[in-house]
């Protein structure tokens, strides 16, 4: 019964089956979209929703059959590793010498031929072909003959299993993140600091800095200047940006993304002139700042500005969102401390106002543009914990490794078997090997040359 | 010269290599046809040589990796294509595939080439600003691009067993031979297709997301490729299947692996589309 069942999982079968169906499964969970909300999967497969989150479809890598189906896969690698490695062993550090002619014969690469010296005087000979060749080499009499069995690159016979072996390491380091790993992310504004929940220590934002590409629109590279704060001391200060994390007491810090206040943005206005169109301006302005407009003599002010413009129902104007959906701008044009025009500007709706003012009425503002500001006011830093990764990059080398081992380095073998005759030696010799039969056939058949030609 | 200029030369001569291979596949005669199979190879290497120097003109112009917007990748992979071809026809004498192979290969130039490709080069957004894209995206694509001279192996592989099966005379190499050499591309190709896909993509992975593994799609999709290689060497190395069965595996590998670099950035979102 547990013979049956040993077999049964130790199968390549099995693994075969396995991987057929994790990897149709796979492919379901790439064409569900992942972990959405529950709203959006009736959206998408209408009466069918219930039954994908039922099979749990909608976060399948996470689901308890997926990982059951990955966890016996990995039953199957480990026990299938396990009953072809002692085996292998055996043949490796207790091989038996055994060999009959007729079955060396059988080989592709084999040849018989009788020598003109007496069995030692060959065996030696043998020998010394083999360790010119690199070949080590065993050696038992047995009846009135002598065995030989010459060996390299034993190591060859193993490369599936450090395969295998990396496979489960790079599995046990990813069961320790998911497991173990914690991350969680820091909104830092400049000058201030905060504490790295779980770490035990602070950061503090000294500078986040914005570079852009020459055309001042595309993003270059964003860069935190961070301060780690151990029990009140500056303890190390450095630069992170993408791709350059911060790595301190197992925590990692990344520069993740940013946040741009929308109240801080610049905003563009034109101010237009129906009877003198030649005056017409354009100025760039912050919320609560005022610019002379040099050619008409006049004062704009921008007094507020709204995102996502709403006014209730007693006249209170707010921001419904943070999102840039009606952006208003209240701004006042006045000459000498006498408003002319006040009120609302809408970006969407340059043509419509909420403005009053008789005394220019042909005098306009519109809203033209947001320029978010040159550079942002919040670094969003992630901190990671995970201790499953020095597994992981153990197990990449064993698999890269065992692959090229697999590969790369084949294990040969070539058995002898010498029978005396009289003085004379009968000499029959096969060459073993299952991956790169060209270069062991010529191998072979330089090594039988140079026996002939000792004859 | 330009960067369009070389690639267009590149394209001219690897054209020139397809119609020298196309005359090749009816030509009967031993000493013509040895001297076809070598004008074939060194046409493509001329048109292999002037897309390096387009690559390089790129790499230099741009400052950046020269595959990191379709138009690149696609000529980054049709070159990478080429160049293990032209390593396998000088290994194991294969001169009878560069037919098939060049119309891969041209195939990926002339989409690359398509005006559904923006070709100007845009700045490096920061998550692609590191030496791993280097590594990460050129191996994996080595990789594939063995892959795809197992794939056309194994088509002829296909063709040639079932000739062999009708009795017919086995035109150029049989099917075992083929087999033989499709195998040995995927022994080039899984090797750096598991470094520059899986490996050398968690590392970068972690370095720049934090998390070496996220289950986005185009991780998936690799895995899905990986596996079905690793199908391939246990039915062939522990089952001994061979032949047509084998090459069907491979057949079915490569189209995932071309699904896997194509499909997935057109078809499924993700964090990788940028790549």
């Amino acid at each position: 019964m547990i013979q049956s069942i040993l077999r049964f999982l130790s199968s390549v079968k099995l693994a075969i089956t396995l991987i057929i169906i994790i990897v149709v499964v796979s492919v379901l969970g790439t064409l569900i979209p992942q972990e959405r909300s529950v709203g959006e999967y009736y959206g998408r497969y209408g009466g069918l929703a219930p039954l994908l989150m039922r099979l749990q479809l909608t976060n399948l890598y996470h689901s308890a059959w997926y990982i059951a189906l990955l966890a016996l896969l990995t039953l199957n690698t480990v026990t299938c590793t396990l009953t072809r490695l002692s085996p292998k062993l055996r043949k490796t550090f207790r091989p038996r010498l055994e060999a009959e002619a007729k079955t060396l014969l059988a080989v592709k690469d084999s040849d018989s031929l009788k020598m003109n010296s007496n069995l030692e005087v060959t065996a030696a000979a043998v020998r010394q072909a083999l360790a010119g060749r690199r070949y080590k080499a065993r050696q038992r009499a047995e009846g009135g003959g002598i065995i030989i069995f010459g060996r390299k690159k034993v190591l060859g016979w193993f490369g599936s299993d450090i395969v295998h072996l990396g496979l489960l390491v790079i599995l046990a380091g990813a069961i320790i993140s998911s497991l173990t790993g914690f991350r969680t992310f820091l909104k830092l504004e400049k000058g201030k600091a905060q504490a790295v929940p779980r770490a035990g220590f602070v950061v503090r934002l000294d500078r986040f800095d914005t570079d852009y590409y020459p055309d001042r629109h595309n993003v270059k590279d964003w860069k935190s200047r961070l301060t780690v704060i151990e029990a009140g001391r500056d303890v190390r200060s450095e630069v992170i940006e993408v791709n350059r994390p911060l790595a301190h007491r197992g925590f990692v810090l990344y520069q993740s993304s940013y946040v741009q206040e929308i109240k801080s943005s610049l905003i563009v206005l034109e101010v237009l002139s129906s009877a003198s169109p030649e005056r017409a301006q354009t100025v760039s302005l912050r919320p609560g700042q005022s610019v002379a407009l040099d050619k008409t003599g006049l004062t704009l002010s921008l007094l507020r500005f709204e995102p996502d413009f709403v006014r209730d129902n007693g006249g209170l104007i707010s921001s419904r969102s943070e999102e840039l959906n009606n952006p208003a701008a209240q701004v006042t044009l006045s000459r000498a401390g006498e408003n002319l025009v006040s009120g609302w500007v809408f970006a969407r709706f340059p043509e419509f106002s909420m403005t009053h003012g008789s005394k220019a009425s042909d005098t306009k503002v519109i809203f033209r543009d947001i320029q978010p500001g040159i550079s942002p006011d919040f670094s969003i830093i992630e901190a990671a914990q995970d201790k499953g990764v020095p597994l992981i990059w153990v197990g990449c080398g064993l698999l890269m490794t065992g692959l090229c081992i697999a590969f790369y380095w084949p294990t040969r073998e070539v058995r002898f078997l010498l029978e005396g005759k009289k003085d004379k030696t009968v000499v029959t010799a096969a060459a073993l090997g299952s991956k790169n039969r060209e270069a062991l056939s010529s191998e072979f058949a330089g090594l039988w040359k140079e026996l002939k030609d000792q004859t | 010269m330009s960067e369009t200029t070389l690639f267009k030369v590149a394209l001219a001569l690897y054209a020139c290599a397809l119609a020298i291979y196309l005359i090749y596949q009816f030509i009967y005669q031993f000493r013509t046809k040895e001297k076809l199979g070598l004008a074939g190879w060194s046409a493509a290497l001329l048109g292999l040589l002037a897309h390096t120097a387009a690559l390089i003109h790129r790499t230099v112009a741009s400052g950046h990796a020269p595959f990191t917007n379709m138009y690149e990748s696609l000529s980054f992979l049709a070159w990478a294509c080429l160049a293990a071809y032209l390593v396998i026809d000088r290994v194991f004498k294969i001169p009878r595939a560069g037919f098939l192979f060049l119309i891969v290969v041209l195939a990926l130039m002339l989409l690359a080439n398509s005006p559904l490709m923006p070709k100007e080069i845009t700045p490096l957004v920061p998550a692609l600003q590191s030496y791993w894209l280097w590594l990460h995206v050129s191996i994996t694509l080595l990789g594939e691009a063995f892959f795809a001279v197992a794939f056309i192996t194994s088509l002829m592989c296909l063709a040639a067993a079932s000739r062999e099966k009708k009795g017919g005379q086995p035109s150029g190499l049989s099917a075992e031979k083929l087999d033989a050499i499709s195998y040995r591309c995927v022994a080039v190709g899984f090797p750096l297709f598991t470094l520059g896909g899986l490996v050398l993509g968690m590392v970068w992975a972690y370095k720049a997301w934090g998390t070496y593994w996220s289950w986005d799609p185009k991780e998936v999709w690799s895995l899905i490729t990986w596996f079905i290689f690793a199908l391939y060497l246990h039915t062939r190395l522990v089952m001994g299947w061979k032949g047509k069965r084998s090459a069907v595996i491979v057949i079915i590998g490569f189209l995932l692996a071309l699904f896997t670099y194509f499909g997935v950035n057109y078809l499924l979102a993700g964090l990788h589309s940028y790549a």
